[in-house]
């Protein structure tokens, strides 16, 4: 899971947090996916206000699992900032999905991000909204193609204007179902 | 007044580029390279061009940089900032797609405010997430958030709009005049606001003091780069002379023509857009109070 706590990390809401922070986005991403993908249970969140430096996103998971997580990624080669065995402060990502119909087109709106298919074929029209400058480059590679072919913005983008798209992304690829014959 | 965008495009390692903007065949150049098409800074640098052309203004100047998210060509446009607007004088200058950081934007702001004559400091995209996370957004004249985007802005405990409440994000119970004096109060805010939405508001210290709602062309929220276009024509109309408020509500009427006139469709491009301004231009700019006085 993406966005928020981990169903693990819910049911589990009683042990003690910490978080890793990251210098880029990007890095905070690819930590959660390999975190993830070995059952840890992480979540995306923002880092507490004083920690901060901009367009930020750490990871959250229980204390006790620091240690065993910490060697994972140092492993995959994801540089890790800091560890933080506090969590007052953090937020979590936005994870508010909205659709909107424009008859042959479909747009979904994750946050402040957007995209736009065409209904019959999945073909990534357009995206829209954001601030990073990741965003106009996930436009560049992500419009033309459909979205069944085309990779995935997490995996292509840098910044949480790029993890909000992914979001949407997945969306649409709900939305639509099967891929098309 | 000339007008300085601050800014990056889309290509990784990408020099900086430092000069003034020209359409040739409706491609972008900056000096002689040119810029690739894209939602972003070429779309806010194309409106921008189109006013100045219309009105015979000079044509905007780019500071920019590749950047494709790593931040790199974001600090290499900040490290020439100073140098370039002690050279340009612009009278406006708009920071636009950058990789949101609060220090250098800090350090920018604090840095423009020894330049004389003080530039107008207009942000959007990265360049207002920054400017309201590192807590200097009441320095700038003008941003041009969309109905998230002001809901981040009114929202102190944040530093990027992928964090803010559900409650403040365009959903049941939006109220954008709420927000924008929100925003206002709690620092948040640039002098004038032009918060985007289906019906735009247009505000001056935390009162709204103009809306655009016609013609309604729904499918510009679909079209990537036509919120940058609305930004490129207020800070256009702005280094061409036009009071603030007159440049957003003028920019906010030219951005919805042209969505009209080009018959918008979730398919189409902000370069379609670019391309119908000087159309929407000669029919209406002079019946939009005061954009003749200022020709």
């Amino acid at each position: 899971m993406i966005f928020g706590r981990s169903k693990r990390q819910g049911k589990m809401s009683g042990d003690a947090l910490g978080i890793f922070l990251f210098d880029e986005v990007s890095s905070a991403i690819r930590a959660e996916k390999i975190l993830a993908a070995q059952e840890y249970e992480v979540a995306l969140v923002a880092p507490p206000h004083h920690l901060r430096a901009g367009c930020d996103l750490a990871v959250s998971l229980p204390r006790i699992e620091h240690i065993g997580a910490q060697r994972m990624l140092e492993d995959a080669d994801v540089v890790v900032r800091d560890w933080v065995d506090d969590t007052d402060g953090i937020a979590q990502v936005c994870d508010l999905v909205t659709v909107a119909d424009f008859g042959e087109w479909l747009m979904v709106r994750a946050g402040n991000m957007k995209i736009t298919v065409e209904r019959a074929t999945g073909l990534i029209v357009n995206t829209s909204g954001g601030g990073c400058p990741d965003i106009p480059y996930l436009n560049i590679e992500l419009v033309g193609s459909t979205v069944w072919e085309a990779p995935r913005p997490k995996d292509l983008g840098y910044t949480l204007c790029g993890l909000m798209l992914d979001r949407a992304f997945c969306e649409v690829r709900t939305l639509l179902g099967c891929e098309p014959a | 007044m000339s007008l300085l965008v601050v800014a990056t495009y889309p290509v990784s390692g990408g020099p900086v580029l430092s000069g003034q903007v020209r359409s040739e065949g409706g491609v972008l150049h900056v000096g002689e390279i040119p810029v690739p098409e894209s939602q972003g800074t070429s779309a806010m640098l194309g409106a921008a061009c189109a006013v100045s052309d219309y009105l015979g203004t000079p044509a905007p100047h780019a500071l920019i940089a590749g950047d494709i998210g790593r931040g790199d060509g974001t600090r290499a446009v900040y490290a020439k900032l100073i140098q370039t607007v002690q050279e340009l004088q612009p009278g406006v200058v708009a920071f636009h797609y950058m990789q949101p950081v609060m220090a250098l934007m800090r350090k920018a702001v604090c840095d423009l405010e020894g330049v004389s004559p003080q530039p107008l400091l207009v942000a959007d995209a990265g360049g207002m997430y920054a400017a309201k996370a590192a807590g200097v957004a009441d320095r700038f004249e003008l941003m041009t958030p969309d109905v998230g985007e002001v809901g981040f802005l009114a929202d102190p405990d944040v530093t990027h709009p992928a964090y803010v409440s559900h409650y403040l994000f365009g959903t049941k119970g939006f109220d954008p005049p709420e927000l924008i004096r929100l925003a206002s109060q709690k620092g948040g805010s640039a002098r004038v606001l032009l918060v985007k939405g289906k019906m735009d508001h247009i505000s001056t210290q935390g009162e709204v003091v103009g809306t655009v709602e016609h013609p309604d062309v729904s499918a510009l929220e679909a079209i990537g780069g036509t919120g940058d276009t609305l930004t490129g024509l207020a800070a256009g109309f702005m280094a061409a002379g036009f009071p603030t408020v007159d440049a957003a509500l003028c920019a906010c009427r030219a951005n919805r023509h042209a969505g009209l006139r080009m018959q918008a469709t979730p398919a189409m491009r902000a370069s379609d857009l670019v391309a119908a301004l000087p159309e929407v231009f000669a029919e209406h700019l002079c019946g939009w109070g005061g954009a003749c006085a200022a020709v």
